[in-house]
């Protein structure tokens, strides 16, 4: 892409973001007048909306330059406090024009260390879907590397998306550490189908309403705590279900089992008038062994192990007395995908054997408030076959 | 199976540890953190640290139920910081 027309757009975006400075003191009047509303329950509508960039370099499948504005959406979330114990939240995401129930959970406090929740809810597994995937929590314009139908058949949402069950879960002090948990049970996972309905083997998370099987998936992440500052978390997570469909002969007991470890990392230093942020998470994946029927009647089997993992880096100068550095975050993030190596739909190399897609991210945010902010990224992603594809992305996230 | 087992068991091991080393009951090192303390250390572990002007008393009460259930934090951490946003609301 030209410098001049990718000038243009950062200062589009820039004009755009400078118009928050402007209301957020009446934004701030209005929020203060609708508290004072009498009444048990307590309301609070927030959310986030977001507007993006996308350019296309060397893209294997198109033999074009692609620049477009790719991304719209606007996600509410709705939050109740019912009472001290009981609470409900919910949150709408639209986006591109699609609209979507993202999670809708009743939650009631049964003492200080438990609270049982029910509902569509965000997968408790991993770290990265109830607590970084949110779009303002996210720091590069787009997610990490996922394991979703832009790289396989259909999407997995192994670690990302919502269930439909019961869960679990607080946080228990341990002298100076402390830990947390969350443990569910849900509706399980289904082996989704190709066109033919013949399932390829991949799994499918998102099964909401459980047409396929009684059985249902049991689940969970402990995080610990080691400093008392809180500023290193590790977790782990592990989960199982039961994915074919009941009384099939062949698929009937084929079982998932996905493990996750997880870690961020959070602290200033003052040294360095800074503070730096370290996350990543590791999933695996393992379909017990099965057979797969092609269009002609045969069938193959393979090793069903998926792994895919992300690291990410960033440093904010936080503490500098710079106005406009202090807002300043720079990014940089890794991430691999390697699908079941001998699966026909898995990423190949040249001589037809399965590889990891590997992809690079360098970003610079510039953050308007704690939750606007514009955001700039380059990526590769290399395949095993040796073609790469290079983007420039850039988003404005606005939250209220 | 044995790969579950090995896993559960190196779980079990660190959570055990970290008690037997540790205690159950929080030291009076963690019991006397301030509410600004706990703000400034569990905010920012997923996203900036909202300032206390954003929101008014009454909402910070229903985003405090939010961020206990969503960051799984402890009883105590969560009402010392509802309480330190709202004294600064």
């Amino acid at each position: 892409m030209k410098l001049p027309k990718l000038l243009f757009i950062v200062a589009l975006l820039i004009v755009f973001s400078t118009g928050y400075a402007q209301d957020s003191t009446l934004i701030e009047k209005n929020l203060k007048i609708l508290s004072a509303i009498p009444g048990n329950t307590k309301m609070v509508l927030t959310g986030v909306a977001w507007f993006g960039f996308q350019s296309t370099f060397n893209d294997p499948v198109k033999t074009d330059v692609t620049n477009s504005f790719n991304s719209y959406g606007f996600s509410p979330m709705f939050l109740w406090k019912l009472s001290d114990k009981m609470f409900f939240e919910s949150e709408i995401e639209i986006n591109n024009g699609a609209m979507e129930l993202e999670f809708a959970k009743l939650s009631f406090s049964l003492n200080k260390y438990m609270t049982i929740g029910a509902g569509r809810m965000l997968t408790p597994f991993g770290a990265y879907g109830e607590r970084w995937e949110p779009i303002h929590i996210e720091r590069f314009p787009n997610s990490h590397l996922l394991p979703d139908d832009n790289l396989l058949p259909d999407d997995t949402h192994l670690y990302y998306g919502a269930i439909m069950g019961v869960d679990i879960r607080g946080g228990i002090p341990l002298g100076s550490s402390k830990m947390n948990y969350s443990l569910y049970v849900s509706n399980g996972p289904l082996l989704s189908k190709d066109e033919n309905g013949n399932p390829t083997g991949v799994i499918q998370y998102e099964n909401l309403l459980d047409e396929n099987n009684n059985n249902k998936e049991v689940g969970g992440r402990i995080g610990i705590l080691p400093f008392s500052n809180s500023s290193l978390e590790i977790g782990f997570s592990e989960k199982h279900g039961i994915a074919g469909d009941r009384g099939n002969p062949v698929y009937g007991k084929t079982g998932a089992t996905a493990y996750a470890v997880d870690l961020s990392y959070v602290k200033s230093i003052d040294a360095i008038k800074s503070t730096i942020n370290i996350r990543g998470q590791f999933n695996s994946l393992k379909v017990d062994k099965a057979n797969y029927y092609l269009t002609d009647s045969t069938n193959y089997t393979f090793d069903n192990t998926m792994q895919n993992y992300f690291v990410q880096f960033s440093l904010r100068p936080s503490m500098s007395r710079n106005k406009y550095l202090k807002k300043t975050e720079l990014l940089f993030r890794y991430n691999a995908l390697t699908p079941p190596k001998d699966a026909l739909w898995g990423a190949k190399d040249n001589n037809g054997n399965g590889g990891t897609i590997t992809r690079m991210d360098v970003g610079l945010d510039y953050w308007l408030s704690w939750k606007t902010g514009l955001r700039f990224a380059y990526e590769s992603t290399a395949f095993p076959n040796g073609t790469k594809a290079k983007e420039f992305l850039a988003s404005l996230v606005y939250g209220f | 199976m044995k790969k579950i087992a090995g896993i559960l068991i190196a779980i079990a091991a660190v959570i055990g540890a970290t008690i037997i080393i540790n205690g159950c009951a929080a030291t009076q090192m963690v019991i006397a953190k301030t509410g600004t303390q706990l703000w400034g250390e569990n905010c920012i572990r997923c996203h900036n640290a909202p300032p206390s002007s954003d929101y008014s008393s009454a909402q910070w009460e229903t985003i405090g139920m939010h961020m206990k259930l969503r960051a799984n934090l402890t009883d105590d951490e969560t009402n010392k910081i509802v309480a330190f946003l709202k004294s600064t609301d």
